[in-house]
């Protein structure tokens, strides 16, 4: 039912967005369409957005549960996806890619670590120290390829590239995808039954919605929220890795298209469920990909989406967050 | 003799829900008049209509004669009606003298000292002493109550509705209190008071007008009926009589608080050194006016604050140097004063609300996986212990009254064999009958083992449920030798001996 509503939504403003554009709603839904769709190598365009959208929404929504709003999917994927690419680098065959991916979770984590510290210890909020962890990272990780993890053999800046047949294999040819999909796939699942299944994601969802009856319970709530915070970091540094050994193989300036803060919109509109992060995912990505197309052939300007996504959230916000009447008592 | 007030016919609805019923009150002008009935009865919406905080369905009222229809409160302040609701609206960082004038400035500048003088002059009418330039903050229960009379006052109100004004107080300050209201009325004013305490109705109040299901049941001068009467009339069958219970004297003991120093949030001792036990079986009623104490006594018992100084004793188990969950684990168990905030999740449905504090405890997990069938039960099972009214248990916790997320929080409390049942003020927002059913089954458990500590600003409901009473002042604890309500009255504010 939710979906449905969601998906009306999505129709309504599509085409009320296209209106206003000046183009025919028809023809540029098609083309939109059919260019995140309509061929292999649209739907292979169309994943590779897919893929890190859903992991990294993965990230903010397990943070969301924790009663977190963490911004800095963004910083932590920069920073995993740094990480990957250097250590992949320097070790060989298999065991770098395992091993850099291990270490993106790593940094993702202790990229996240001191906004979920300083939220459980000292009342900072984390989206102020998330987005100030964001420009850092994007900041640091330009030094890093442009001074010490720079290729020599390059003009740009950027590492070198690793080897393609030491890179994550495809699970299906034509259209090509990635095993980073399956990877994400699992993270997804894996969280929602965790969530939903077990005492700490109970105790988790309890700290992030009361902690005053969290701690009541018996529940180490500064110790959960730093904890989560953590997890959430490291997914997002896998996210980014999985970029690096699945579609990009190195890491370079500007690495991010800013897959950090679409997640932030791809989590808002799964609200509480899980298994809404795949429409949800898919939504962004299919507009991402799409809106290239319709751009070339309706000549309606690209960043129409951001119009669409933006109206998307607000109106879902505006559904979800509405005030409920007090009771009488 | 002229009516002051008149409601004729009044009915209210919430949605689908008949608040009030064809409800009629005549107060008669220069008198104490007491409306008395359950929580749910209907009495503060009676009397939110009547100071325009929310409009009637069906009805008409009269004030001083004259037909009113309040768009808003402030019309009703206009003709002379000022209401006191039973959570004080007094902002603490503000200036008793700022709290007087809130909202009732004498125009848009204001001179301080002509203020601070027509403040004074008010208290001393009534006999009350104020530090006009003091916080709000450093008020005790009694002096916020004071003030909040006094805002009436300055509001010129001369019909005044006072909601259940002695919740908070001592038996010496509630008596202290009706004197001022006395004098009130004798100077013109009529005072309407919303109240439970029936020994106040009777010794204090001209006439009573019960309400029952949000429905008119009688009214009638006090000095025709008497409180066993009156009890009848409020609940609508004979009253059982209270249940028997012995305690053995030789129990062992199963709490002991010994020499127990607790820091309170402003730094200072809020318990200071206090020994008592608690025995096996025992119901123990912890008497005193709000803010002496109690909280700090029970957060230091589940652990939320340290111990400067002193022990707990489980058995023999030092409960202070343990967790909150290995607390739990041992069989604490809290019903919490703020159930919104401390006992509850409320955008959760009861069904995930029933394993909160037992989260970790079979039959609610095994090992470290939920068993949704064991919780489903558990949830019913906690519903149904003492008749939680809910449109199902999949529904949000919010979706209930606070009186009904008390009784689901109570059944929890009790679910899983406590062994030491901390409870505080575990009658709010609940009726009679269900006080006795929450009492009830905190006997049951302490049959099998378990022991009780009861907080409640209501002597009378300790005097009435409890096997022994102790009292806290300014943190001290004193354990009168005698049940007798003037006693312990003069315990809790600090006068025995």
């Amino acid at each position: 039912m939710k979906i449905w509503a969601l998906l009306a939504i999505a129709v309504g403003l599509v085409y009320g967005a296209l209106v206003v554009a000046g183009a025919a709603p028809a023809d540029t839904a098609q083309s939109l369409i059919q260019g995140s769709l309509g061929s292999a190598k649209a739907l292979e365009g169309t994943m590779k957005h897919f893929t890190p959208l859903l992991i990294a929404g993965v990230a903010v929504f397990f943070a969301l549960r924790a009663g977190l709003f963490n911004i800095g999917v963004e910083g932590q994927f920069t920073v995993g996806a740094l990480v990957c690419a250097v250590v992949a680098l320097r070790m060989p065959g298999w065991l770098g890619l395992i091993a850099g991916i291990l270490a993106a979770a790593v940094a993702g984590a202790l990229w996240a670590y001191p906004a979920g510290w300083i939220k459980a210890m000292r009342g900072g909020h984390e989206v102020i120290s998330t987005i100030m962890l964001n420009n850092i990272a994007g900041q640091l990780s330009t030094a890093a390829v442009a001074g010490p993890f720079k290729d020599p053999n390059q003009q740009g800046t950027t590492t070198a590239s690793i080897d393609p047949a030491l890179m994550l294999p495809s699970i299906w040819q034509d259209p090509r995808i990635s095993a980073a999909l399956l990877v994400a796939v699992l993270f997804v699942i894996g969280i929602w039954r965790w969530l939903g299944r077990t005492v700490p994601g109970y105790e988790l969802q309890a700290a992030g919605a009361n902690p005053r009856a969290a701690t009541l319970a018996g529940i180490d709530a500064p110790k959960v929220t730093i904890r989560a915070m953590a997890i959430s970091g490291a997914i997002g540094g896998i996210a980014g890795a999985l970029q690096v050994v699945a579609y990009e193989g190195r890491f370079f300036a500007g690495f991010s298209s800013g897959y950090g803060f679409d997640a932030l919109g791809v989590a808002l509109l799964a609200g509480s469920n899980p298994l809404i992060l795949f429409p949800s995912a898919a939504l962004f990505a299919i507009l991402a990909k799409g809106s290239t197309t319709i751009q070339v052939m309706n000549g309606v300007p690209k960043g129409i989406s951001f119009v669409i996504l933006g109206l998307l959230i607000v109106i879902f916000a505006a559904i979800r967050y509405r005030k409920v009447p007090v009771k009488e008592s | 003799m002229s009516l002051a007030v008149q409601m004729r016919g009044i009915g209210k609805s919430f949605g689908a829900v008949r608040a009030l019923d064809d409800v009629h009150l005549e107060v008669e002008a220069g008198t104490i008049h007491a409306l008395v009935g359950e929580n749910g009865a209907g009495k503060t919406t009676l009397m939110r209509i009547l100071y325009g905080a929310i409009h009637a369905t069906d009805g008409t009222f009269e004030v001083k004669g004259q037909p009113a229809k309040f768009r808003n409160s402030a019309g009703a302040i206009r003709a002379g009606i000022g209401m006191v609701s039973q959570h004080y609206s007094i902002i603490p960082d503000l200036t008793c003298l700022d709290n007087l004038m809130l909202g009732a400035e004498p125009g848009w500048t204001i001179d301080k000292r002509a203020a601070e003088q027509r403040a004074t002059e008010l208290a001393q009418r009534m006999g009350f002493e104020f530090d006009w330039s003091a916080e709000a903050s450093t008020l005790s229960p009694a002096g916020a109550q004071k003030l909040e009379i006094l805002k009436l006052l300055w509001r010129k109100a001369e019909i005044m509705i006072l909601d259940e004004p002695t919740a908070m107080l001592s038996p010496a300050d509630s008596d202290a209190l009706y004197g001022s209201l006395k004098q009130l009325v004798a100077d013109g004013a009529t005072v309407i008071v919303v109240t439970h305490r029936l020994p106040e109705v009777m010794q204090h109040c001209r006439d009573v007008t019960v309400l029952r299901g949000g429905k008119f049941i009688t009214a009638k001068p006090v000095a025709e009926t008497n409180p066993a009467e009156l009890a009848e009339l409020i609940v609508g069958h004979a009253m059982p009589p209270p249940s028997v219970r012995s305690v053995p004297d030789n129990a062992e003991d199963l709490l002991r608080v010994v020499n127990l120093t607790v820091a309170g949030h402003r730094g200072d001792d809020a318990v200071k050194s206090a020994t008592f036990s608690l025995h096996k079986g025992e119901v123990v009623g912890i008497a005193g006016v709000d803010g002496s104490g109690q909280r700090e006594l029970f957060q230091a018992l589940m652990g939320t604050s340290k111990l400067r100084h002193g022990e707990l004793i489980l058995g023999n188990w030092s409960l202070h140097e343990h967790s909150i969950a290995e607390r739990l684990r041992m069989g604490l168990r809290l019903i919490p004063e703020d159930r919104h905030e401390e006992g509850v999740v409320e955008v959760w449905s009861l069904e995930l609300n029933a394993a909160l504090g037992l989260q970790r405890f079979p039959p609610l997990a095994v090992g470290t996986i939920v068993n949704d069938e064991a919780r489903h039960q558990a949830a019913n099972e906690m519903a149904r212990r003492f008749n939680t009214k809910h449109g199902g248990i999949r529904q949000p916790m919010a979706s209930l009254s606070g009186g009904n997320q008390q009784r689901f929080v109570a059944g929890r409390a009790l679910f899983l064999t406590p062994r030491l049942i901390l409870a505080f003020q575990p009658a709010r927002g609940l009726d009679i009958d269900a006080t006795r059913h929450v009492y009830e089954g905190i006997y049951e458990e302490c049959e099998k083992g378990a022991g009780a500590l009861v907080v409640s600003f209501d002597l009378d409901e300790l005097l009435q449920f409890c096997d022994r009473i102790i009292v806290m002042n300014g943190g001290v604890v004193t354990q009168p030798n005698s049940r007798d309500r003037a006693v312990i009255g003069r315990h809790m504010v600090g006068v025995a001996s």
